[in-house]
């Protein structure tokens, strides 16, 4: 805790802003400043959570999660703010505030603080949403980008030695030499518009002489720039986004604390499931032996069903200490993640070994793999 | 993105002045669309200062008559031109000696030649590649083209090669032209990536029956060998041009029928083709064209008099005998080009028909379709057919026998050894062409 504290400083502030400037950069408008995410960590009010969540919907709508009708102004605020909810729950983040109907609808609007907002925010940029805003707007900016096309492969899994297979082979490896050396000349016609549009700009009066080709210029130059501004900004986010983080795990550990849990007293916690989830999750757990080892572990550092905060577990009952942080119980799930890998893929391979052995069994019988 | 040509030889100077003159006529055709008439210029010519269109070529020949003949005819044509010094000749020619072309000429002005094709590569966007034109009979198109296309290989790696090769008269205009046209297949087999071939007899046999021309001049065989040349490389649109024009002719062409590095020979007919009195009185169906068509290909035959009718593919059972279908002409590739009015309603199915092709490559990779609503050379519907297959598979293999036969008594080959090509020279080379006859003989199979 003393470390996090710590790391919430001024640099904190100029993070934020670097992340606030990749975010308009990548063509959000009305993205908050640094100064209202501080707010929203500690609730903020109406104007901080209206903030936010216009800048979720702006992100939801971008990422085609959400869409509203062509109008494009949603009915009213609070069906507005459904959407969002619906949004937010279908890229994973189940917190308690996004199933409106159960929390109580006359609750909307008061039951959940800006620092939810701001937890959603933070769901979706751990999740890789700000990626995908980055690659729609460099896909935007950049005419000449090549976006894959996705390729029939013809050679099948089993490989075969025989002449004609080679043959196909040889044909393909040619084909897809033929297509390396496509995009190689496209790249080198790119470079060479690049160093048109480049020296087109630096002189003006060159630019000023042809009036037709200088709109064009202007424009693609124009996107460029703002291409190599996202990219930048990107470039600016990346190495600083683990204070980001940092802050962010002290945004949690606000939920968390007796002290703010006061302020938001009726306040579902963000990493909250529905109430009967743990129980059907628990059950599933139970039934794997692996799990059971984990929940042993999760047992020992306090009770599993302490492990989803619901309400009443910050009216005060529970101590702070009985709480796992986030950071462990992840840590956790992973590794018990990997033993389950493992134990399925050994069990693949039983099932494989002992299918060999049934198809060994079975004369005349040819089994093609897919 | 452009096409640069080199122009080598008389023959090749000769043909691609004629291409140039096709396609620049067929671009400027009065009510054009301007997409497809810019995108042709951009392709093959550049615009000087007074706003003339310059073809982008380079002339060479080892003798200055011809190269003068064909700017000259450029000029007085009044739409195009070449270049004022994109050009190179010498006074004294090759002697129809291909090693005299190959191993002294060539090397000697590599170097002027070279920064010709550069000044012309820098005045292209894009290159989409070269396309090399010249006999192999002779002394200068082979031997020098060859030897250029070995430096425009090391000079620009990347770049599409299209070697087109003008095949001689089976019966004869140069003594030693089947010793030139196998060192020259053979050393082009390593460098290009892809050769079009036209033989001067089919050319002669199209002149004389479906056109009708009583003197069958150079002249007018180079102007068919233009027309096609010109239907395969005007632009289109093709399967991965999304809806405009194809801005890589060589590489889409290359790419679909030039894959497999034993397999680059490619051969072209167009239908229909007739005397241009007679077009304004003739209708075409685009299913009697490409029933005309697919049974020129499997018959091979290159025009659509005489076709033989009787020929069809054979069944999986006989193709697994094999041999006994060996007049049957199976298919690598092929490359189907149609242009004209109601194109999309063209019914192309027949050429999708696995017999057609070899065993080991399916015939969704096997064909490729382009399509252009505009018409080309005033023909109201046009199919041009570029197939990698066995077509060429005959006068190969007469080319080689006869080039062996004379091998073998050592008839002229003082000639050769005089300017550096030994006897194992010609025994490397026989064998390359002999491999490339073996692999094409397998297609069948």
């Amino acid at each position: 805790m003393q470390r996090r504290k710590a790391s919430v400083n001024v640099e904190v502030k100029q993070v934020i802003g670097t992340l606030c400037r990749l975010l308009t950069a990548t063509g959000l408008d009305a993205v908050p400043t640094p100064e209202t995410f501080r707010r929203a960590k500690f609730g903020g009010g109406l104007e901080v959570e209206g903030q936010f969540w216009q800048l979720l919907t702006n992100i939801l709508q971008r990422t085609g999660v959400i869409s509203f009708e062509a109008g494009g102004q949603p009915r009213g605020d609070s069906e507005h703010r459904k959407a969002v909810a619906a949004g937010l729950r279908q890229t994973g983040c189940h917190a308690d505030w996004t199933y409106g109907r159960q929390t109580g609808e006359e609750e909307e609007g008061k039951s959940f603080s800006g620092r939810d907002l701001l937890l959603a925010l933070g769901w979706l940029l751990a999740t890789g949403t700000l990626e995908a805003l980055l690659t729609q707007r460099v896909q935007q900016l950049d005419k000449l980008l090549l976006t894959p096309l996705p390729v029939v492969s013809l050679v099948s899994s089993e490989l075969q030695f025989d002449s004609s297979s080679l043959r196909r082979l040889q044909w393909l490896v040619g084909c897809l030499r033929h297509q390396r050396r496509i995009l190689l000349s496209m790249l080198e016609e790119r470079t060479r518009k690049l160093h048109t549009i480049c020296s087109a700009s630096l002189s003006p009066t060159a630019s000023s002489s042809s009036n037709q080709s200088s709109t064009a210029l202007k424009e693609d130059c124009d996107r460029l720039r703002q291409l190599c501004d996202l990219l930048e900004a990107y470039l600016n986010w990346k190495p600083v986004e683990n204070v980001f983080w940092t802050w962010m795990d002290s945004v949690m550990d606000c939920h968390q604390t007796p002290s703010f849990a006061k302020e938001s007293l009726h306040t579902p916690s963000v990493c909250q499931h529905n109430s009967q989830r743990p129980e059907k999750c628990e059950d599933m757990l139970m039934r794997l032996p692996t799990a059971q080892t984990c929940r042993v572990r999760l047992q020992g550092k306090g009770p599993v069903r302490d492990h989803s905060y619901t309400a009443e577990n910050f009216q005060g009952s529970v101590e702070p200490s009985d709480i796992l942080p986030a950071s462990q119980a992840s840590q956790l799930l992973l590794q018990t993640e990997a033993l389950l890998l493992q134990k399925r893929d050994r069990l693949r391979l039983e099932n494989r070994l002992r299918l060999q052995e049934v198809i060994g069994e079975l004369e005349g019988l040819v089994l093609i793999p897919p | 993105m452009s096409v640069v040509t080199l122009q080598l030889g008389q023959c090749g100077n000769q043909v691609g002045q004629e291409l140039y003159d096709v396609i620049c006529s067929d671009a400027q055709d009065a009510q054009r669309r301007t997409t497809h008439t810019t995108v042709s210029c951009e392709r093959f010519f550049h615009q000087n200062k007074h706003g003339d269109l310059v073809a982008r070529a380079v002339l060479i020949d080892m003798e200055p008559k011809v190269i003068k003949q064909s700017m000259k005819k450029a000029a007085d044509s009044g739409r195009w031109r070449y270049g004022d010094d994109s050009h190179f000749s010498q006074k004294q020619g090759s002697g129809n000696n291909w090693a005299n072309g190959f191993c002294v000429h060539g090397p000697r002005h590599i170097e002027v030649v070279e920064e010709l094709v550069r000044r012309e590569v820098e005045r292209c966007d894009r290159l989409a590649g070269f396309m090399t034109m010249m006999s192999v009979a002779g002394g200068t198109g082979s031997g020098v083209g060859t030897y250029v296309t070995q430096s425009l290989r090391d000079a620009y790696s990347k770049s599409f090669i299209l070697n087109h090769l003008t095949w001689p008269y089976g019966t004869g205009e140069v003594i030693v032209q089947n010793y030139n046209s196998v060192l020259t297949l053979a050393h082009l087999y390593q460098l290009s990536d892809a050769i079009l071939v036209h033989e001067n007899d089919t050319v002669h046999r199209i002149c004389s029956q479906l056109l009708n021309i009583k003197h069958i001049s150079f002249s007018d065989v180079n102007r068919v060998i233009a027309h096609q040349l010109g239907s395969v490389l005007q632009p289109a649109l093709t399967a991965d041009s999304h809806g405009v024009y194809s801005r890589n002719p060589l590489g889409e062409l290359v790419s679909s029928l030039a894959c497999h590095p034993e397999y680059k020979l490619l051969s072209v007919c167009t239908i229909p083709q007739m005397p241009s009195s007679s077009i304004a009185y003739s209708t075409f169906s685009w299913p009697g064209l490409l029933k005309h068509l697919r049974q020129m290909l499997i018959s091979n035959s290159k025009m659509e008099d005489g076709i033989d009718w009787q020929m069809r593919p054979p069944s999986a059972s006989e193709r697994t005998r094999s041999l006994t279908g060996a007049s049957f002409n199976t298919s690598l590739a092929n490359l189907l080009i149609l242009r004209g009015k109601d194109v999309y309603s063209a019914e192309a199915g027949g050429f999708e028909d696995p017999a057609l092709y070899t065993s080991w490559l399916s015939p969704e990779t096997a064909f490729t379709r382009w399509n252009s609503p505009v018409p080309f050379n005033k023909y109201e519907k046009s199919a041009t057919l570029v197939s990698n297959s066995q077509a060429l598979l005959k006068p190969l293999d007469n080319m080689v026998r006869k080039a062996w036969n004379m091998f073998a008594s050592r008839a002229y080959i003082h000639q050769y050894i005089r300017f550096g090509i030994s006897e194992e020279d010609f025994l490397d080379s026989f064998t390359s062409v002999e491999q490339v006859i073996s692999s094409y003989t397998q297609l069948c199979n």
